[in-house]
């Protein structure tokens, strides 16, 4: 039998990282140093500082993925931030990492639904639909009352339509009524009404 | 269970194991919950639950392996092998000395059947076997079906895809229903415990040509499902494979691996050099 037998010694192992701090490795090694470093360490501040000046996808992706791990309020402050970055790359990566802790985010998800940012605003819907359907339902309704914003009203209402039940069809006809002129709005508010149940009677909603 | 120990009882599984159960997969823990019950005989939720948050007896890893979907069979997504042997061996093995060891891990590997299958279709199917150290390694998270795999017997069902003569080949029989595989395969492949969502318990694992990965990642929830890929990307050599089910999609849970197509196969690949910004 050719293969290996399994009391042969192993193979050698990757190389042990250098002996640089955790901390200086984390924005002065190599790529790998670097990546070793965000995989190592907890310290979600430093962590968070980190994010502004790492260029590597890799590094950028430990960062984010050790964030998540240690998670609490901490963490979610860290990332917070990003959702304003221009990088898009960057911005992408704190919505991943907000929608792959909901639960912990949600206590900031309010005032992020208020932001002076309708980007922030319309990046919050996507964390909000996450939440479970008795937590996000109210917030998007809320936010659907007086959102000037048909971008953020449409991230809002596709949102809904896979996350809410018939409570939200209120809210959907009260944005149908100020957004009448949009047929945008009013073709994915139709949509949402009907996945909710609702045949509407009326074409406009 | 009340609304709030359900609730506590799948946090604590989240937080062990990175599978996550929500109120539609109720019923099926409290089938295993009641089986846990009645098997360390504890009247109540709350006794139980104190027996398994202090590990009482080894009570955490009993109930961890209750939770876990073991059922496959040899040569299953046999196209996965055929693309092994076709093209991704003669890949890792370009430019490097002839004799080069190879380094493959199956995860999960359930009851053994993946990484008897590996063994098995390498000695079958890739005619440069004998010229390579050819190393697999099978790990799981649950220890029952580790034991289980390192005793390699198998029922009908298991061997349904292997031929009368891959079966007369490489396994004894033991009885009408049951097949071992035969000794010299069975030290063939090293089993060991690992929970990939820990970076600790991946890590020393090394670095892995090729890694079958192939239908847990739909178990996990987002964040573990991110955590767990990140660790395999860990233990993929530069340039090494990944071969998830054929249901998953890398491409989905980590921008860290790039997509290969082959003829036979659609698999991922940790990048050779990896700078991507």
């Amino acid at each position: 039998m050719p293969l290996i037998r399994k009391n042969s010694p192993e193979p050698s192992r990757p190389p042990p990282g250098s002996d640089l701090d955790a901390l200086t490795s984390l924005t002065r090694g190599s790529n790998d140093q670097r990546w070793m470093a965000a995989r190592t360490l907890s310290d979600v501040e430093a962590l968070g500082r980190a994010l502004s000046t790492e260029s590597d996808g890799r590094v950028r992706e430990a960062i984010f993925n050790s964030l998540i791990s240690v998670g609490g309020p901490g963490s979610v402050a860290a990332i917070l931030p990003y959702l304003r970055a221009d990088d898009a790359g960057l911005r992408t990566g704190a919505l991943d990492a907000l929608k792959a802790m909901p639960a912990e985010a949600a206590p900031r998800l309010a005032e992020l639904l208020a932001d002076t940012d309708p980007d922030v605003r319309l990046l919050a819907c996507e964390v909000v639909r996450e939440l479970p359907s008795a937590q996000a339902t109210p917030l998007l309704c809320g936010l659907l009352e007086d959102e000037a914003e048909v971008n953020v009203c449409g991230a809002a209402i596709e949102a809904l339509a896979e996350i809410a039940g018939p409570e939200a069809l209120p809210a959907l006809a009260h944005c149908a009524a100020r957004f009448a002129h949009e047929p945008f709005l009013m073709f994915a508010i139709t949509t949402a009404t009907s996945r909710l149940g609702f045949a509407p009677t009326d074409k406009r909603v | 269970m009340t609304e709030d120990e359900f609730a506590r009882l799948c946090d604590f599984l989240y937080r062990r194991t990175g599978m996550l159960f929500g109120e539609a997969k109720r019923y099926y823990v409290q089938r295993r919950l009641d089986e846990r019950m009645a098997a360390t005989g504890a009247a109540t939720f709350a006794g139980y639950f104190a027996r398994l948050h202090g590990g009482v007896g080894g009570e955490i890893e009993q109930f961890i392996n209750a939770f876990t979907v073991n059922e496959t069979y040899f040569y299953r997504e046999e196209h996965q092998l055929q693309c092994l042997t076709r093209d991704l061996l003669a890949e890792r093995l370009a430019g490097r000395p002839r004799g080069a060891a190879i380094r493959i891990w199956s995860v999960p590997c359930s009851t053994g059947e993946e990484p008897y299958s590996i063994a098995i279709w390498l000695l079958e199917n890739w005619p440069p076997v004998d010229a390579h150290d050819v190393e697999i390694v099978g790990s799981d998270i649950d220890t029952e079906v580790l034991e289980a795999a390192k005793t390699g017997v198998f029922g009908r069902r298991a061997l349904m895809r292997l031929t009368s003569d891959l079966i007369a080949r490489y396994f004894d029989m033991v009885d009408d229903d049951h097949w071992r595989v035969l000794e010299d395969l069975r030290e063939s492949v090293r089993f060991s415990p690992v929970n990939l969502v820990s970076s600790a318990q991946t890590r020393p694992y090394g670095r892995f040509d090729v890694i079958f990965c192939r239908n847990v990642l739909i178990y996990f929830d987002d964040a573990s499902r991110r955590a767990a890929a990140e660790n395999l990307y860990e233990t993929l050599a530069p340039g090494g494979f990944i071969c998830l089910g054929h249901s998953e999609s890398m491409s989905r849970i980590s921008p860290l691996f790039d997509v290969r197509r082959y003829a036979d196969a659609i698999v991922y690949q940790r990048p050779v050099e990896d700078d991507r910004g």
